[in-house]
């Protein structure tokens, strides 16, 4: 229990990082409700994410307040602030995608990639969690970090891939070809966010060092 | 962990009666190393053509890609996988058969291609995971 022992965790800084663990869970739950909402193309349960975001929001404010109550030394907050900040803004995204998602069709050219996207992006954010769960630990999260990398190349590789194919597709308008441009654009741009964040975690193990 | 996690969904492809030249172009171009060569009928019919065998067969012995078909020089019938092997299995059986990469199937459809690279891939993404179930 490297981050506890050395925090000496009070009863306050138990709560954040349980609330940390909790936001975490509550993204891959989201990213997993996302994908099968996309492959079953059930618009009911993609209305449910918008709950999960507003879920997200009010566990972001508790960790951020519980912060500033005081809860760690002074010169680790704004770095765990800025990370919580960083996994919100993952919710964010997840919340504008299904809104575009909603708002446009997804071609049939281009659904199976996006499926493999939304599959990609699960497994990224269980990553997540275990880097998340091994910082906590004190263990070495290089090894868990490179496999969150693995991910993000293997979407990377996939978003070239699609906005080739969809430069291929007619659009009957402006609205439409929009839509479509920012549903994938935000497809796949979470695991770039959640890179970042798996970032902010190394450089939060090392400040501890 | 599944193939399907690790594999490549987009299988660059030619025809089996183009030539090899037009094979050549389109490695070249976009820098890969092989082809699946489609034949007509069904996929578990399709071969493969790699970058090793248009060097081996055809340039180092100074023949002119363009007279020589695809289907002269690619192996057949692609090495297939399911879509739910586990990544050590298709490790395996690349090895027994010394081959650099298996094709994924969903029934006898091709799905995706797995590489030594993702092979790799999956070794660290494994470790990584630890006692993790995913």
């Amino acid at each position: 229990m490297f981050l506890e022992k050395i925090l000496s965790l009070s009863k306050k800084e138990q709560e954040v990082t349980g609330n940390m663990r909790k936001h975490i869970k509550l993204l891959c739950s989201t990213c997993d409700l996302f994908k099968t909402a996309l492959e079953k193309d059930d618009r009911n349960l993609m209305r449910n994410l918008i709950d999960l975001e507003r879920e997200s929001d009010s566990i972001r404010r508790e960790i951020i307040s519980k912060i500033y109550e005081g809860a760690f030394l002074p010169y680790l907050r704004p770095d765990l602030c800025r990370f919580v900040e960083i996994v919100d803004h993952v919710f964010d995204i997840l919340g504008d995608t299904a809104n575009y998602y909603l708002d446009g069709k997804i071609p049939e050219q281009i659904k199976g990639e996006c499926f493999r996207v939304a599959y990609l992006n699960l497994k990224i954010c269980e990553m997540f969690l275990i880097t998340f769960e091994a910082l906590l630990k004190g263990d070495d999260l290089r090894e868990k970090t490179l496999a969150i990398r693995i991910y993000e190349k293997k979407i990377d590789d996939i978003k070239f891939s699609l906005i080739k194919d969809i430069r291929k597709i007619p659009i009957s308008n402006f609205w439409e070809g929009k839509i479509l441009s920012d549903f994938i654009s935000g497809l796949t741009t979470i695991s770039d966010i959640i890179e970042d964040a798996s970032d902010y975690l190394q450089i939060i193990n090392v400040s501890m060092k | 962990m599944k193939v399907q996690e690790l594999m490549k969904t987009k299988i660059a492809s030619v025809d089996a009666d183009r030539s090899v030249y037009d094979a050549v172009e389109k490695m070249v171009d976009r820098r890969i190393r092989s082809l699946l060569v489609r034949f007509p009928g069904k996929d578990l019919n399709h071969g493969i053509i790699t970058a090793r065998d248009i060097v081996f067969k055809v340039l180092a012995k100074r023949l002119n890609p363009r007279d020589i078909k695809v289907s002269e020089i690619a192996a057949k019938p692609v090495v297939c996988f399911d879509k739910n092997a586990d990544i050590a299995e298709a490790a395996a059986l690349m090895e027994k058969k010394k081959i650099a990469r298996v094709f994924v199937c969903e029934g006898e459809k091709i799905i995706g291609v797995i590489s030594l690279i993702d092979i790799m891939a999956g070794a660290l993404i494994t470790r990584a995971r630890g006692n993790h179930v995913s």
